[in-house]
């Protein structure tokens, strides 16, 4: 079975997103970059698979500026055995049904059995380019997928929903968006970082392959922190129900939330 | 503007979701509530199916649909197909000239963004964004029949998360409650659940929590999880982690109860209460019933 991984790199999780200088873009100056949280569990998901079956392939793919090929060498450090990266000119701002067409033409060449994307890019929070790269390649999706199971010829995914999960009964080749794998993303062992610093990544210029990078229009006019809070009342000495008693008060008659 | 809605039950009930976008759409343009119709079980393929069919002679110029599981997936696939713009988990939408102007969190939540969406466009929108006036009457809504056959997954089954206790769903309650690490363990959680029922209240919980398997995935708040904006977020023994700041800073009213005096939760709070959780959440739960008693 082939699996192929969609990831981006975004801001590390732990980074202080700053708004730059022009009001609509964020400050980049000096941050941390990573494998986009969700996309860290669909590598972990398809990785469980190869560890239970060796036959099992996994790779990766990105698409996005120089720096995003780090996010390339860490999947392959966890483990993929190898990684594709579309860049250049093309490949940057693009939008998100372009991003998927372009990413469709490097699934027709890899012809994997499943494509996980990440429930949703810890950058744009849209959650859009796994169904659309679905959408675009003409095969079924499940999104918030938790487990994948080989059954037959068929496939069974656990979708997270609402108290539980559904399972589905999915053909081959189908594309899943992961909500989380069963364990922790794994980290990248050393002789797997020494394997990874060897391995080629084979580079593809986006503006060459032949796909619509069009997208329909929408642009971000602004962005804003979030309201600054702080200064909040400290409620600390006294007996707990008198503590109780004066923080139901102060959430009466000050907050007016109950 | 011609809007459509796509609703969304929960049981024989509209979703609440789904009557705040018909009540917000109504204001906004000539509303249309929609429903797709002849599926057992949501699922993209045949919903898309039938919605882009009715878009065709429909035209609608912009699609609501509410930011629940159902509807991101739904939103998404819908907009892919018809080759429109689409804005996931919205807390804003103003209609422009040939546009509409939508307000939505971005870097895992971290940042409030505007974007100007062109039209034809599919958005989703969280719970709570509009209000509803009190007795509002729910839409009418027009069924769109789906054909089941055109879809290639097949549903198995369904596998209940183990009785979580949660009696208001996460995403639409108005208050939350969510505990960490700090609450030791779950045989405590029952002190948790106590005090959401006193407050009408859904449950969180941190990452620590539910990878720990305390509790169930579904409940996390954060940057891998749910973000959250109710009108009071009680947060019991969570140290304030960026990433589950990520998930609740927009939420109007913050309360935190936390033993050390300098965890970073109480950086953002409104009201913090640096006490032993095991012994304050009893008292606290006490006090709220006596107070909710007397009102
Ligand atoms: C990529 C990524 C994504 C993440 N996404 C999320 C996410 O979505 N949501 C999330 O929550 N985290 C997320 N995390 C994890 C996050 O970094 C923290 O590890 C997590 O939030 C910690 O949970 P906690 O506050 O319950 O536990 P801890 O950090 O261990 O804090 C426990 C707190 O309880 C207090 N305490 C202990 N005993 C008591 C007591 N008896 N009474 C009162 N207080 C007590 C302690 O003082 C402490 O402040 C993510 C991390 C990464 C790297
Ligand atoms: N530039 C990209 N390169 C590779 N995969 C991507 C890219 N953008 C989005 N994806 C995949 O699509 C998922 C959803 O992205 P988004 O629609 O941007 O939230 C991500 O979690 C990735 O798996």
């Amino acid at each position: 079975m082939k699996l192929l991984v969609c990831l981006k790199q975004v801001p590390d999780s732990t980074v202080r997103v700053k708004v730059g200088a022009d009001g609509r873009s964020i400050a980049t100056d000096g941050i941390a970059w990573a494998i986009s949280p969700y996309d860290e569990y669909a590598l972990e998901l398809a990785l469980e698979h190869k560890d239970g079956d060796p036959s099992v392939t996994v790779s990766a793919v990105s698409v996005g500026p120089a720096r995003a090929r780090d996010a390339l060498r860490a999947a392959l450090a966890m483990g993929c055995d190898d990684a594709t990266f579309v860049t250049g000119a093309g490949a940057e701002g693009l939008g998100g049904l372009a991003t998927a067409r372009v990413l469709a033409k490097v699934v027709a060449e890899a012809a994997p059995d499943v494509v996980l994307c990440g429930r949703q890019a810890s950058d744009d929070d849209q959650g859009f380019v796994g169904p659309a790269l679905a959408e675009v390649l003409g095969w079924p999706h499940v999104s918030t997928a938790t487990k994948l199971a080989v059954a037959g010829d068929a496939l069974e995914v656990w979708k997270e929903v609402e108290g539980g999960h559904e399972v589905w009964t999915a053909p081959r080749p189908v594309v899943l968006t992961v909500q989380k794998s069963e364990k922790e993303p794994r980290y990248p062992s050393l002789p797997g970082i020494m394997k990874a610093k060897r391995k080629e990544i084979p580079e593809k210029d986006a503006a060459t392959l032949a796909a619509d990078l069009s997208s329909p229009a929408m642009e971000v006019s602004s962005l804003e922190p979030p309201a600054a809070r702080g200064g909040g009342k400290i409620l600390r000495d006294g007996d707990t129900a008198a503590l109780a008693e004066e923080l139901v008060g102060l959430l009466r008659r000050e907050a007016k939330v109950l | 503007m011609k809007i459509w809605i796509i609703v969304e039950r929960s049981g024989p009930e509209l979703r609440r979701v789904s009557r705040e976008l018909a009540a917000k759409a109504a204001e906004m343009g000539e509303a249309t509530a929609l429903e797709v119709t002849g599926l057992e079980r949501y699922s993209a393929l045949p919903a898309v199916a039938a919605l882009t069919e009715k878009a065709k002679s429909g035209a609608p110029d912009l699609v609501l649909v509410g930011a629940t599981p159902m509807g991101r997936d739904l939103g998404a696939r819908l907009a892919a197909r018809l080759e429109w713009a689409y804005a996931a988990d919205c807390t804003g939408v103003a209609p422009e000239a040939g546009a509409v102007v939508v307000t939505r969190g971005m870097y895992a939540d971290k940042v409030r963004a505007e974007v100007r969406v062109g039209l034809p466009a599919v958005v989703t929108v969280r719970a709570n964004a509009f209000a509803l006036a009190e007795g509002a009457q729910p839409p009418e809504v027009a069924p769109v029949p789906a054909d089941p056959s055109v879809d290639t997954l097949a549903f198995a089954r369904f596998e209940p998360t183990a009785s979580t206790g949660a009696k208001v769903p996460l995403a639409e309650a108005r208050v939350v409650v969510s505990g960490g690490r700090g609450l030791r363990g779950p045989e405590n959680w029952h002190l948790v659940e106590e005090l959401a029922d006193s407050l009408g209240a859904g449950l969180g919980a941190s990452r620590a929590v539910t990878d720990a398997g305390w509790r169930p995935n579904e409940e996390q708040v954060g940057q891998t999880g749910k973000s959250v904006a109710p009108d009071l977020y009680i947060a019991v023994g969570i140290s304030g982690a960026i990433q589950h700041l990520a998930g609740m800073t927009s939420s109007r009213t913050i309360v935190a109860i936390n033993r050390d005096p300098d965890a970073d939760i109480f950086k953002v709070c409104d009201y913090g209460v640096v006490a032993d959780a095991l012994q304050f959440i009893p008292a606290f739960t006490a006090a709220v019933k006596k107070a909710k008693a007397s009102a």
